[in-house]
């Protein structure tokens, strides 16, 4: 890509016009010696069908959409908006869920855009020995999220029992000592607390090499934060595997094995199109 | 089977596939690790961001930067 051709494209983008003008929404490439059937998917907008663009022997599926729903400003919005970005994440996820049902199908990542069917065919068509390589790598796959949780250690004393004193007396009338069984309490609060974080990534470093172990490729995500004020669970894994179809039930008995043998929580998602494995891994 | 399986076909609507939590979802369309040439694509930054790019490495960005929707590490 020029110089000259990407100030083109930041121009076109920005430029004042550009509001009126359509883009084209790229959601993924498949391989199929025919089309998939698109009819009856809605994509990110009413106002367009979602489509097929030929590229050489694989197929993108598109949509037209206003280029004035995509701009900087507005994507800026939408990412902050929880409302909006869910539903932009799940029609994108729906016709890429679709299409794979159909054809090895590799996804594109959420808002991938093109000034126009010709920019689009241009660009993918420049990166389909990708494609293939990916769709080669995951054929025959699925991937399957792992998470494990590990219950939240109260917050403050942690056991109530160790900050309690031994006796009213105690409580009343310090003792002589008192002073360093304070501090005591206090390192062996602080090292069982290192001993319950070194335990929990024991955990899932044991969850995440049994797993690695039947997965063909496996990726660790970034976990999750706190969720929801009530729940009372750490995330300490948050990992994803690429599954060869015929090791799919081996996954969930594993998996039992693994949730008696370290009384973690475990959850497992998945079948999903293999989007964290058709990058360059 | 004690998961829940994403639906991967049944018609698609605007609501999408049911029953995949939102932030799994986004762990991976945000971020499915190909190189893409797009005219724009979303940029992932410690504020959520887009960029108008014409070369963008989704992974490497979230290799290095935090997603939007997590705060703290696992602990």
């Amino acid at each position: 890509m020029s110089q000259g051709e990407e100030e083109q494209g930041l121009m076109t983008e920005r430029g004042t016009g550009t509001s009126e003008a359509n883009a084209v929404y790229a959601f993924a490439v498949c391989h199929t010696e025919g089309d998939p059937d698109v009819e009856r998917l809605t994509g990110v907008t009413r106002d367009e069908p979602v489509r097929c663009l030929r590229i050489g022997s694989l197929t993108a599926i598109v949509q037209t959409v206003r280029g004035s729903d995509f701009t900087d400003e507005v994507w800026q919005k939408r990412l902050t908006d929880e409302a909006e970005l869910e539903r932009y994440a799940r029609a994108h996820h729906s016709v890429v869920s679709a299409v794979a049902s159909q054809f090895p199908t590799v996804p594109l990542p959420l808002a991938t855009l093109y000034n126009g069917d010709e920019r689009a065919a241009l660009s993918l068509a420049g990166e389909s020995a990708r494609f293939r390589a990916a769709l080669t790598r995951i054929a025959h796959h699925a991937e399957w999220g792992v998470k494990v949780y590990v219950p939240v250690a109260r917050s403050a004393g942690d056991d109530p029992s160790d900050e309690r004193p031994a006796s009213a007396a105690t409580r009343t009338r310090p003792a002589t000592g008192a002073g360093r069984a304070y501090l005591e309490r206090k390192r062996n609060l602080h090292s069982r607390r290192e001993q319950r974080q070194a335990d929990s990534l024991r955990v899932a470093d044991a969850v995440d090499a049994d797993v690695s172990r039947l997965a063909t490729e496996s990726r660790r995500l970034r976990p999750h934060g706190g969720g929801a004020g009530d729940d009372r669970r750490v995330q300490v894994l948050n990992a994803t595997y690429l599954v060869a179809g015929h090791r799919a039930a081996e996954l969930d008995l594993l998996v039992a094995e693994l949730r008696r043998r370290t009384g973690a929580h475990i959850e497992v998602s998945g079948p999903w199109v293999p989007y964290s494995f058709v990058g360059e891994v | 089977m004690t998961h829940e399986a994403v639906p991967w076909d049944g018609p698609g609507g605007l609501s999408g596939p049911i029953g995949v939590p939102l932030v799994d979802l986004l762990d991976r369309v945000l971020a499915t690790g190909v190189v893409v040439s797009g005219d724009l694509v979303i940029a992932i930054a410690d504020v959520p961001l887009v960029r108008v790019s014409l070369h963008a490495l989704l992974s490497s960005v979230n290799e290095r930067v935090p997603a939007p929707w997590a705060d703290s590490g696992p602990l």
